[in-house]
């Protein structure tokens, strides 16, 4: 006779191995063989859990309602480097615009892609509702939805038979009190089945039972407020939770509701009270490195980011924002090595190959710039890394002179991307130069409806618009590029130019 | 409690007053301080030009409360205070200039009412107002004959035939009906006013009043009879002057014209005996000793002597709103006030800067003098309404700072260039060794990325990928935009006909894509005529009808009617639909 092992020890097993849907399966047997056992059930609730878990901390999508009917900030008008919604008060002497490209919302783009680094505050709602070339969706309406939901209907998807848990047949004040299935139900009610307000009950009622000494509920109560938007109430839960116990993460979701209520100040010092009771631990120092970035202050992010370094070196978020910040502030050899010890760390893709290329060509290391960008090319995952590679390509191209070359890249950048407005902006300076001025101002027109951010448009058109004599207009695009980047010289000479012309009688 | 900010004026003025609201809209030609009731305490006049069609207002202000105010009929031009006789006890006139007409003023009650003679008119329109009144021609006709006397007449027409040839064709015989009966008359309008001794040099002696008119002609009129004493000429309308010395000794008129010259009138002649041909346009005129200082449009200001010639001239950092003179007999003291359009007011010795003042608003009129009982008052209105009194210290003293040429500021600053890293010395050592090798091989790599460009961009060029069509005969740009949350999506394709002359026609639009996810209300579409050099945007409604959270791409043909190949094509990101989660 074939000895099995325990049903209950394997599915842990699977459990330990993150071999999920056959835990939760074995734990689906048990329970139909008896519906009362609380391990299986508690276990089937943990592994669904894990299936669909995101790093709560880490997820973070400003919706359109937080951002155009945002009440919680205090001060409208905020002083300069006290907020991060005010872009351009840029006190760290980092690069300007004109080296280093900036977003929509005015700040330095960074090294790392994450959540909330391509959003910004969008000035008119008409901004809001464009689909944002960088995120191939569009903004969610409000935080609660978006990915939540997205996360929530997946998971209905995979089970056809109907919920596991029917939530709303769930006797959550008798669960409340048994603190050993409690808290894996929570983690159910708020993770996989994003049900807050459920989840929010059943927390209220734990912590009550906890007798109010129980700091994890706090925090899940803290994160329950959250969700629903209700800073200063999650706010004064994550402070009860910290007076019990100090948890890193505790320090994380705080810091995250002050970010919200835009007060980077005080998150900041938050993560520096954290810092003196857990020195050195990466996550805090990556969470002010963050702050200072969002906050145009580039050059003490960079030094946050190197003390990250320290303790974790192999942190990619901090090599590749410090390799980025190399490349734009004029060391690019420096960059390079940064990038490289990405490859040896197993980053094997489009946009670090891509990133390679661009700083070998700008460190004269010539022979490996074109195989880096061809290997980027073979590498691609969608249309739009690839029309970003095209785009390095046309740089290359314009460095070495090759003007047809970058005609055409830039042209295959358009045909894979069509909302390339940097793109659109170089070919028309080649069109211009070619003397086909109507084409050119086409682009330009283009490329300043896609991205009226860039100064770039604005002060090619003014210029040309100013060589063919149309002075109005010439005045109006400068006075745009101005609005964008305020400290660009030439646009400065261009309008004082263009005022003593029309004062001149 | 909000602290004063220092307004960067070294303490020179005392703030006597501010009200933000005081609802004064006036320049600083309408606004004079004068002693209007001879007890010695001076009043601030102002012509408030309320806003510019209604609420024109004569307003008198004692201290810091409004005095009285009187209604006036038109927008007043200029406002000045002058002694009209020798009545004791010594209390001066106030003249208004509005439209035609100069409202003289006793005790602020209206005393006088001069209007400037009339034009002479054209005989030909005479003629034809009188067949109208006649009846033997109607209003049509009228209409024509007035439009043919416009062209080639010399003498221009009368405000009533301008008029009357603005209006429409269904009120013109209300008007002629109403109008036929007046003589016809042709007046020109007071530009600007000012005021010249007439004997004596004193404080309180006789003023004549100087006029400046539309019509280029400046007047000097005797102050007890009103009537003309001597009329000049200008070659161009005045619009600001300044007046000194004596109608009896000799005098000289100061005016800046429309023209943008500068032209100085004297006793002997008619005729401008000096011109000043400005660079740009004057915005304000201000006598200092026998020097003129002007402000010009193009943020400039500029010394002149009274003969006209230059002498210096400075930049501003920013627009001249007004200009006033601010003369301290006590002490001596005379220099010029610059009311600027970053909210500040300068005060300008020669081409000294002495001193700023910074205003919580832009500044519109300014003037300097005796307010109530202290001599050194700067009654200043903002743009916004506001009115603003300052007092100069007594203990104030001007400086002119020296302003010394030396070395540029931007000399001294130092560039941020970083240090060549050893890094940087080793790699340039590496392509210094291996120069040869890494030329081969970037060139061997240069010709496969050509090859593989071209290659590429065929492909695109094959499938008109792109989203603009080089072909010669119709060069093409499109560029598309999605707009909503979901279910429902706007679309909108901005196309563009980049020729430089050629308009483009028989062009249509049609989609290609997934119909189980996505409904259209219109997938073929077809195009106006392009005109080169516009943006036509072509709008479509899309409907998400999956509830998966799924999306997928639209394709976008320009197509040519009857050619199968498509002119150019554009793919869509269609935006994953949130609306339907939402409920």
């Amino acid at each position: 006779m074939e000895v099995t092992m325990d049903p209950m020890f394997l599915a842990w097993s699977y459990f330990r191995r993150r071999k999920l849907q056959q835990c939760s399966d074995i734990c689906t047997k048990i329970l139909q063989e008896n519906p009362y056992d609380q391990a299986a059930w508690s276990l089937k609730t943990r592994a669904l859990t894990e299936m669909v878990y995101i790093d709560e901390i880490e997820v973070d999508q400003e919706g359109i309602a937080e951002m155009m009917l945002d009440e919680s900030s205090i001060a409208q008008v905020a002083r300069p480097g006290t907020s991060l919604r005010l872009p351009g008060t840029s006190q760290g002497g980092g690069p300007t615009q004109a080296v280093r490209p900036m977003t929509q919302s005015g700040r330095p783009i960074t090294g790392f892609v994450r959540p909330s680094t391509q959003s910004g505050r969008p000035g008119t709602m008409e901004q809001a509702i464009k689909t944002p070339r960088t995120a191939s969706t569009a903004r969610p309406v409000t935080s609660a939805s978006g990915r939540h939901i997205r996360l929530g209907t997946a998971s209905m998807l995979t089970n056809p038979e109907g919920p596991f848990i029917n939530l709303s047949r769930l006797n959550l004040a008798k669960y409340s009190q048994k603190p050993n299935l409690s808290r894996t139900l929570f983690e159910y009610i708020f993770h996989h089945e994003n049900d807050v307000k459920n989840a929010l009950d059943l927390a209220a009622q734990a912590t009550e039972h906890a007798q109010f000494k129980d700091w994890w509920w706090k925090v899940q109560l803290g994160k329950c407020y959250y969700r629903l938007g209700l800073y200063r109430e999650a706010e004064k839960q994550f402070r009860s939770a910290l007076n019990h116990q100090e948890v890193v993460d505790t320090y994380l979701y705080l810091a995250k509701v002050y970010q919200r209520l835009d007060q980077p100040i005080t998150a900041l010092n938050l993560f520096k009270q954290g810092l003196d009771h857990f020195p050195g631990e990466v996550t805090l120092l990556t969470g002010i490195a963050r702050i200072h970035e969002e906050m145009n202050n580039i050059s003490s992010a960079t030094e946050y980011y190197k003390d990250v370094l320290k303790q974790d070196n192999t942190h990619v978020e901090a090599i590749a924002c410090i390799g980025s910040n190399h490349f734009y502030t004029d060391q690019p050899e420096i960059a390079l090595r940064f990038y490289r010890r990405l490859l040896q760390m197993g980053v094997y893709n489009c946009q670090l190959y891509n990133n390679l290329g661009l700083c070998c060509f700008y460190a004269q290391q010539y022979d490996m710039t074109l195989s880096s960008f061809e290997r980027a090319l073979t590498l691609v995952a969608n249309d739009e890394e690839q029309a970003d590679v095209w785009y390095n390509i046309g740089h290359v191209a314009v460095g070495i002179g090759d003007l047809t070359l970058a005609y055409q890249c830039f042209k295959l950048a358009l045909a894979f991307n069509n909302d390339h407005a940097e793109a659109y902006n170089n070919l028309a300076v080649l069109e211009l130069r070619k003397g086909r001025i109507e084409q050119a101002k086409a682009f330009l027109q283009t490329a300043e409806s896609l991205a009226p951010h860039m100064y770039e448009p604005h002060f090619n058109l003014s210029i040309l618009s100013e060589k063919i004599g149309d002075l109005q207009s010439s005045y109006t695009a400068a006075q745009k590029s101005e609005d964008s980047f305020p400290e660009h010289v030439d646009t400065q000479q261009l309008l004082r130019q263009l005022r003593q012309h029309f004062s001149v009688l | 409690m909000s602290s004063m900010e220092p307004s960067g004026d070294g303490g020179k003025w005392l703030d006597a007053h501010y009200d933000p609201v005081a609802g004064l809209y006036t320049f600083s030609s309408c606004v004079d301080l004068a002693d209007l009731s001879g007890d010695g305490e001076s009043r601030l006049v102002l012509g408030d030009l309320g806003s510019g069609s209604s609420g024109m207002k004569l307003k008198v202000y004692r201290g810091t409360a409004l005095m009285s105010e009187s209604t006036l009929l038109d927008l007043p031009a200029g406002l000045v205070a002058f002694f009209m006789d020798l009545h004791e006890p010594r209390i001066p006139a106030v003249a208004v200039a509005s439209g035609p007409c100069i409202y003289v003023y006793k005790n602020m009650r209206p005393y006088y009412k001069f209007t400037l003679p009339g034009l002479e008119v054209n005989t030909l329109e005479q003629d034809v107002w009188q067949q109208v009144r006649e009846g033997q021609i109607d209003p049509l006709t009228l209409k024509e004959m007035l439009e043919s006397i416009r062209k080639k007449a010399d003498t221009p027409l009368s405000v009533r035939s301008l008029r009357f040839l603005s209006l429409e064709p269904d009120e013109m015989e209300e008007f002629v009906q109403l109008q036929k009966q007046q003589p016809i008359k042709r007046q020109t309008v007071i530009t600007c006013i000012g005021t010249l001794k007439k004997s004596t040099a004193d404080e309180d002696g006789v003023s004549c009043l100087v006029i400046g008119t539309e019509c280029s002609d400046v007047y000097i009129l005797d102050p007890e009879a009103f009537i003309i004493l001597t009329k000049m000429s200008l070659p161009a309308a005045p619009t600001m002057m300044d007046v000194t010395g004596q109608y009896d000794v000799e005098f000289r008129i100061t005016v800046a014209c429309r023209n943008g010259n500068i032209y100085i009138l004297r006793r002997e002649s008619d005729k401008p005996k000096y011109c000043v041909e400005l660079s740009s346009h004057p915005v304000g005129l201000v006598r200092v000793g026998k020097n003129m200082v002007v402000g010009c449009t193009d943020e400039s200001l500029q010394g002149f002597t009274q003969k006209g010639k230059k002498l210096w001239r400075v930049e501003l950092p920013a627009p001249i709103t007004t200009m006033a003179s601010m003369d301290l007999p006590t002490k001596g003291f005379q220099a010029v006030l610059l009311g600027l359009a970053n909210c500040e007011v300068h005060l300008y010795r020669d081409k000294n800067l002495l001193s700023t003042i910074k205003t919580p608003d832009v500044v519109s009129s300014i003037c300097f003098g005796r307010y109530g009982r202290e001599d050194g008052t700067l009654i200043m209105t903002t743009k916004g309404g506001g009115l603003m009194v300052k007092i100069l210290k007594r203990t104030a003293a001007f400086e002119d700072r020296d302003n010394a040429p030396g070395p540029p500021l931007a000399q001294s600053i130092r560039l941020n260039v970083p240090k060549k890293t050893k890094l940087y010395v080793d790699q340039t050592l590496r392509e210094r060794e291996n120069g040869l090798a890494m030329h081969r091989a970037f060139q061997m790599d240069l010709s496969r990325l050509r090859l593989a460009a071209a290659k590429a961009y065929v492909k695109a060029l094959e499938s008109s990928l792109t989203p603009m069509s080089s072909s010669l005969t119709e060069p093409l740009k499109m560029n598309a935009v999605v707009q909503g949350l979901g279910p429902s999506f706007k679309l909108t394709l901005n196309v563009q006909n980049t020729a430089a002359c050629r308009p483009v026609m028989n062009l249509a639009i049609s989609f290609l894509y997934d119909e189980g996810l996505y409904r259209m209300k219109n997938p073929y579409m077809r195009i106006p005529l392009l005109v080169p050099g516009l943006i036509y945007p072509v709008e479509t409604f899309v409907e998400c009808t999956s509830d998966k959270g799924i999306s997928d791409i639209i394709k976008v043909f320009v197509l040519h009617e009857g050619r199968s190949s498509p002119l150019l094509t554009a793919h869509i990101n269609m935006p994953i639909s949130e609306g339907l989660m939402l409920n």
